[in-house]
């Protein structure tokens, strides 16, 4: 390892250092603009020159261009260095206006710093300064190019890191504008991170535009929420609302960046409609008074039909310190087993995910950029963990493979192989395809290799997969053998089962040949991981709490953090179910349909209020922080006290104030605390059963979490996955009756996530409204035709009771016989009660043909 | 529309090129050849047939001086204002021309026969100053020069 002097410090640094980071690492920051070590170096912008005073090199040198070598003697204060440099910010801040006053970026802005740091302090240009048209970008990205100083850091990332194709470098010399075509909204759902690499205020927050200044935010690290994989954030808070999501770099996680829904999509947290008031029967009351009478009615009904007839119902989206006291609330108090997952179907999944991963096979994020060859089945990562096409972007980037096999129509940031095959048929083929790894020396593979219809005994033949499908499948066993850090990722939506062992499966027979890869599975919800570890009975889904309530056995339910309305699969059989409940509590943060049905509500904080650890999908436990206090935003309480002093809804006359302690709307309580209050209005605390801390709690409940104390997380968090999962699962024999004669006149309905307009909580940010689009399904032309129909026709399906609008695309590169729905926070698409996941042809019927289908990548 | 023979041309091109991308000058060059220029509309066409973005296209279209994104005259005058041509009197050449096509530098004159446009460096400074008209390059420029050129040019205009 090279050893170097950086201004009279030694340091030994990894070979292919640069001199840049070697400083860092000892505190130096040298100055820079264009380099990001995410990126690598492009020396464009001559800011970060250091003199080299011993060594293979000599003289002034950018130092993100010289790798660290052996006897380097570096001086950070040469005044030659610092003279350069002095110039080169002179240079850079020729064209600059002097907005800083108006400008966002202005306290966090790296161009400010740097001249500072460079000692540039009176302007000596004199002439006019060149001009540009700012772009409209959509609702994410304020741009102002007159700020631009040319370091490419923009387009370095957006095409070359993020692989989107609009965004880029126009023009020569001193007239260089980054820009698209023309103006619109940019493509890419990574755009949000031009905000935090731009180094002075070209590309600014629209959402938070001129409300904060840097200095004025309340910052923590936090987490994001918004699918499984947990990236670590900075989120930034001003009077008691969250303003804006950073992204922070994270070991085993996110490289620093963010995708759009995660860093736009906070909204929720200060939605105007979200409740914060405790209520019975839709009025007001106290807290205390409403967990008081909550804990009286839930007594009345353990007294007249015992605690059997309570219920609790929890989800992925709360803390793992909320799921332990669900558990441990209705342990104690011996009602029914909770659940924590609204659809029995996902349960199954998530648990035999859970199952499947142990600490030698669970890859992270960051290791999958590592890969050499990457498969992903039964997973749409733009859509279902955006951060995950990026991560599999870098692999590409060296070179890896991809390979996708999944029904629906996949777009990536780069080139890839599509295996567009059923949800049926992905188990199947990889049924052949375990069956190949076992029967090949995966150390010594034969060359050429012998057709897998060969080694597979005519398997795929007879499964009847047509001839580009087996030589597709050919090339994947091809490309697989010959890797050396091969990852398979397997997403929980659109497959079956038992795809996810069967993936794990192969993941081992080649980890085992080759020592090193492994599996990285998408689960559906932020700590859907955490409750599948809680999810004690394997028997017990909330299907038969439903079951319960219909014929009486269960009658109170108690709903935390989760909206069954909206996950549930049979939206109508679910209505009519919970009519029949004499008593549902329901705590939680969100104004969603389940919390007006509430006898009881109680309202619950959000991550930013008190923070929380949630377990990602490869079994990380990481900590969100508290970032600001609970209350109504003041904006909010000022528009409040505005309305009631204008003596509309509220009433209320001037002055707009109330006496009061407490801060306004500062009622709500992490859902463990207000929990743990109800538990104490349930059992007596002379009985002594339960515990405050929900980390004794969890101890108790999680044995991979029993020597853990919830304090003092590692900045990578903490892998919680046992040393050894439990063993191989059994080959399932080949179902080849499905598929060999599928239903002729009907599709399979996929219902699917969309990057935009489909997660649960960023759909109550108000800015996503604006790039969610249009409710739409997607056909491939050949299901298409058989129907008579054509792209961007407005279809009306129709099953059973309910029915579903949206506009049809009609896709090549999807399989046949399956029709892809979003779930749209627009469509009601729980009505279909589509349980059984088939849509006949006759159901399907065109409105009109004159809607405009907007045209997207994907 | 581009008639189906250029087109045809052109994805003979594109289909013979290891990356359809190397081809994207040329493709641009000859469209604007039958188009006179490169409205958003032929970027947009040009971006369909080498499988590429407009923004990529349109990065190249903007780096290069002799693919025009706005309709330009008859016939485009490149002036070249390099250093040795500077150094020979490329400046009062240029007011020269100015005045005799009543146009300012970028712009096109009032009977849209001639646009005028800077170009640094036509590699021909061992007979500067140098300009070059629609491919014809002129070198060794002087007052009198130019107006023959242009006269001969204007005379051809208004023969065809």
């Amino acid at each position: 390892m090279p050893k170097l002097t950086i201004d009279d410090l030694e340091i030994e640094v990894p070979p292919g250092t640069k001199v840049i980071d070697a400083a860092e690492q000892l505190g130096i920051m040298i100055p820079r603009f264009c380099y990001l070590k995410e990126l690598g170096p492009a020396g464009a912008c001559r800011m970060c020159a250091v003199k080299f005073l011993q060594g293979p090199f000599k003289g002034v040198q950018m130092s993100c261009m010289v790798d660290a070598q052996d006897g380097m003697v570096v001086s950070t204060n040469d005044p030659e260095a610092v003279a350069f440099r002095k110039q080169v910010i002179e240079w850079l801040m020729l064209n600059h206006p002097h907005d800083c006053p108006v400008c966002d970026e202005g306290g966090q802005c790296l161009l400010q710093d740097e001249t500072v740091s460079g000692g540039h302090g009176l302007r000596r240009y004199l002439g006019r300064k060149r001009t540009y048209r700012d772009q409209y970008l959509g609702p994410f990205i304020a741009h102002e190019m007159n700020r631009c100083i040319h370091c490419y850091r923009c387009s370095r990332f957006y095409q070359e890191y993020a692989g989107y194709r609009d965004l880029g470098p126009l023009q020569i010399a001193d007239r260089v504008y980054f820009g698209r075509f023309k103006d619109g909204p940019l493509e890419s759902p990574f755009s949000g991170n031009l905000v935090d690499i731009c180094p002075t205020g070209v590309y600014t927050d629209k959402t938070a535009r001129f409300r904060v200044r840097h200095w004025d935010l309340e910052r923590a690290p936090s987490l994001c929420i918004h699918c499984s994989l947990g990236c670590h954030t900075v989120a930034n808070a001003r009077y008691r609302e969250v303003v804006r999501i950073e992204g922070r770099s994270s070991g085993k996680v996110n490289a620093g960046f963010l995708c759009d829904r995660g860093r736009f999509g906070f909204g929720y947290a200060a939605h105007p409609e979200r409740p914060r008031n405790a209520k019975i029967a839709a009025q007001n009351v106290p807290m205390s008074a409403a967990v008081r009478e909550a804990g009286r009615r839930l007594l009345e009904i353990r007294e007249s039909s015992g605690a059997e007839a309570i219920a609790v119902l929890g989800s992925g989206r709360s803390c793992l310190e909320t799921l332990g006291m669900v558990q441990h609330l209705s342990r104690v108090g011996k009602w029914t087993a909770p659940d924590f997952f609204e659809n029995p179907q996902m349960e199954r999944k998530v648990k035999a995910i859970v199952s499947q991963l142990d600490a030698r096979l669970a890859v992270s994020l960051r290791d999958v950029e590592k890969a050499d060859c990457i498969l992903a089945i039964g997973v749409d990562p733009v859509n279902e963990a955006p951060m995950l096409a990026l991560a599999m972007r870098q692999a590409f980037r060296k070179d890896a493979k991809v390979v996708v096999v999944d029904p629906r129509p996949i777009f990536l940031p780069m080139r890839f192989e599509h295996l567009a095959v059923s949800s049926a048929r992905i188990e199947t083929l990889l049924q052949v395809l375990l069956q190949v790894l076992r029967q090949t020396d995966l150390a010594a593979p034969p060359a050429p290799l012998p057709q897998p219809i060969q080694l597979s005994e005519g398997l795929l033949s007879e499964v009847a997969f047509d001839s580009s499908v087996q030589a597709q499948f050919h090339a994947l066993v091809e490309t697989l053998v010959g890797s050396r850090n091969p990852v398979i990722l397997c997403g929980s939506g659109v497959v079956g089962e038992s795809v996810s062992s069967l993936a794990a499966d192969c993941a081992e027979v080649l980890q085992n040949a080759k020592g090193k890869g492994g599996i990285f599975y998408v689960l559906p919800s932020a700590n859907a991981f955490g409750a599948a570890l809680l999810a004690s009975s394997p028997e017990h889904s909330f299907l038969d709490t439903v079951e319960g309530i219909e014929n009486g056995t269960i009658q109170a339910l108690v709903v935390v953090e989760s909206d069954p309305l909206r996950h549930f699969p049979d939206g109508p059989r679910l209505q009519a179910a919970l009519t029949k409940l004499q008593f549902l509590l329901v705590l939680d943060y969100l104004p969603s349909e389940t919390v007006r049905r509430a006898d009881i509500f109680l309202p619950t904080c959000t991550l930013f209020e008190v923070g929380g650890s949630f377990i990602n999908q490869q079994g990380r436990l990481q900590a969100a922080e508290k970032v600001h206090a609970v209350g109504t935003p003041i904006h909010q309480a000022t528009d409040e006290a505005m309305r009631s002093a204008r003596g509309e809804e509220g009433g209320g006359k001037h002055p707009p104030r109330m006496y009061d302690l407490g801060i306004p709307g500062g009622e709500p309580k992490a859902a463990w605390e207000v929990l743990d209050a109800l538990m104490e209005a349930l059992v007596p605390v002379a009985e002594g059963t339960w515990r405050e801390d929900p980390w004794e709690v969890l101890k108790q409940e999680i044995p991979l979490l029993a020597s853990w104390n919830g304090r003092g997380y590692p900045a990578d968090g903490l892998h919680v996955v046992p040393e050894k999962r439990p063993g191989a699962a059994v080959a399932l024999p080949l179902e080849t009756e499905a598929h060999t004669s599928p239903s002729e006149a009907s599709l399979q309905l996929l219902l699917v996530d969309w990057t935009f307009g489909t997660e649960e909580l960023s759909q109550y940010a108000a800015v996503m409204r604006q790039v969610e689009g249009e409710p739409f399904l997607c056909m491939h032309p050949q299901d298409a035709e058989r129907c008579g129909l054509a792209h961007g026709d407005a279809l009306e399906v129709r099953l059973e009771e309910g029915s579903i609008r949206a506009s049809l695309k009609v896709r090549e590169n999807m399989a046949c016989g399956v029709m892809v729905l979003p779930r749209h926070g627009r469509i009601q698409w729980q009505e279909l009660r589509n349980l059984s996941g088939r849509v006949p042809f006759e159901c399907i019927q065109k409105i009109s043909t004159d809607t405009q289908v907007i045209e997207d990548l994907r | 529309m581009l008639p189906a023979e250029i087109k045809e041309t052109l994805l003979q091109r594109i289909a013979h090129a290891i990356h359809p991308r190397e081809q994207a000058i040329d493709v641009m060059t000859i469209m604007q050849s039958h188009y006179g220029y490169m409205s958003d509309e032929a970027m947009e066409e040009a971006g369909g047939l080498l499988d590429m973005t407009p923004l990529e296209l349109e990065e190249l279209a903007t780096f290069y001086n002799f693919i025009y994104r706005r309709p330009v005259g008859r016939y485009v005058l490149h002036i070249c204002d390099s250093t040795v041509c500077w150094m020979n009197g490329h400046e009062s050449l240029l007011q020269h021309l100015c005045t005799l096509l009543q146009v300012e530098m970028g712009g096109t004159s009032p009977d849209g026969l001639f646009t005028l446009l800077p170009v640094c460096c036509l590699g021909y400074c061992d007979h500067s100053p140098a300009m070059i008209i629609n491919q014809v390059i002129y070198g060794d420029l002087t007052r009198e020069k130019i107006d023959s050129v242009i006269h001969k040019l204007r005379e051809q205009a208004h023969a065809s």
